[in-house]
């Protein structure tokens, strides 16, 4: 039986670690990137898969009881929250930032997106056909 | 009596790993700090108060194993919860201002436009 609490000791550790190199990855990403709208991305990252990570990693040190069920609420409820949080903060940054056209690429309508994206395929067509070609 | 010292070996692992993610969590929650200082735009403070919300759960809900009180799962829950409402308030909030202030400045132009005018 001792045996057994330390291989769940060591798994729920191994978990806790996780979520912790998680959230080191988003503080690293956070001061990386350069752009709010590309630092959200790290910023939600830690809010599903570290925190998730982490509080696994707590239900197992704790077992099954109600501490548990409420540890896990926690996770389902960020798992709906955080992409809520993330629209919100990003539509704030699109209405309120005047000159968003620095930072990235904006179609004024949809067929202009289209055209683009056609063109990018018919260039890319002909790759396809001369390395399938080339399968052959 | 074997027995008992490999117990409190298992405890003092247990209480090891605590301190050690909550001093990690801890330095990290001053990074975070510093970046809602530094973010030039507001859109990035709120991501940093959403980070630090977030590292600030992880951080009571293992101080609730720690100190072996259930109670605080139930704090870190409702915490959730008014994070996520404060993210969305204020988003809304400074979307609300920012179209006050464009309706100002608006406002304030057409004014001029029309003295010019006369």
């Amino acid at each position: 039986m001792q045996v057994l609490e330390w291989v769940r000791f060591i798994v729920g550790a191994g978990m806790l670690l996780c979520g912790l190199g998680i959230f080191l990855i988003e503080v690293y990403g956070v001061f990386h990137l350069d752009y709010v709208l590309n630092r959200m991305h790290a910023a939600a990252m830690g809010d599903t898969l570290g925190i998730s990570f982490s509080l696994i990693g707590l239900m197992i040190f704790c077992g099954l009881n109600f501490t548990t069920l409420k540890l896990a609420l926690i996770v389902i409820f960020f798992w709906f929250a955080s992409p809520v949080c993330s629209h919100m903060l990003s539509r704030l940054e699109v209405t309120t930032n005047e000159n968003l056209k620095e930072h990235c690429v904006i179609y004024d309508d949809l067929e202009q997106l289209e055209d683009e994206l056609k063109n990018i395929k018919s260039e890319k067509e002909p790759l396809d056909e001369a390395s399938e070609g080339r399968q052959l | 009596m074997e027995l008992q010292e490999k117990l409190t070996a298992l405890q003092t692992a247990y209480n090891g790993i605590y301190w050690f993610v909550l001093f990690i969590l801890a330095l990290m929650l001053f990074a975070c700090l510093i970046r809602a200082v530094k973010g030039p735009r507001i859109a990035d403070r709120i991501v940093a108060v959403n980070m630090m919300g977030t590292m600030v759960m992880v951080i009571i809900a293992v101080m609730s194993l720690l100190l072996d009180e259930s109670y605080l799962v139930d704090i870190c829950l409702i915490y959730a919860m008014v994070s996520f409402l404060a993210v969305v308030v204020l988003a809304k909030v400074y979307m609300g201002i920012y179209e006050e202030k464009r309706h100002e400045i608006h406002d304030r132009d057409d004014v001029k436009e029309t003295g010019d005018g006369k």
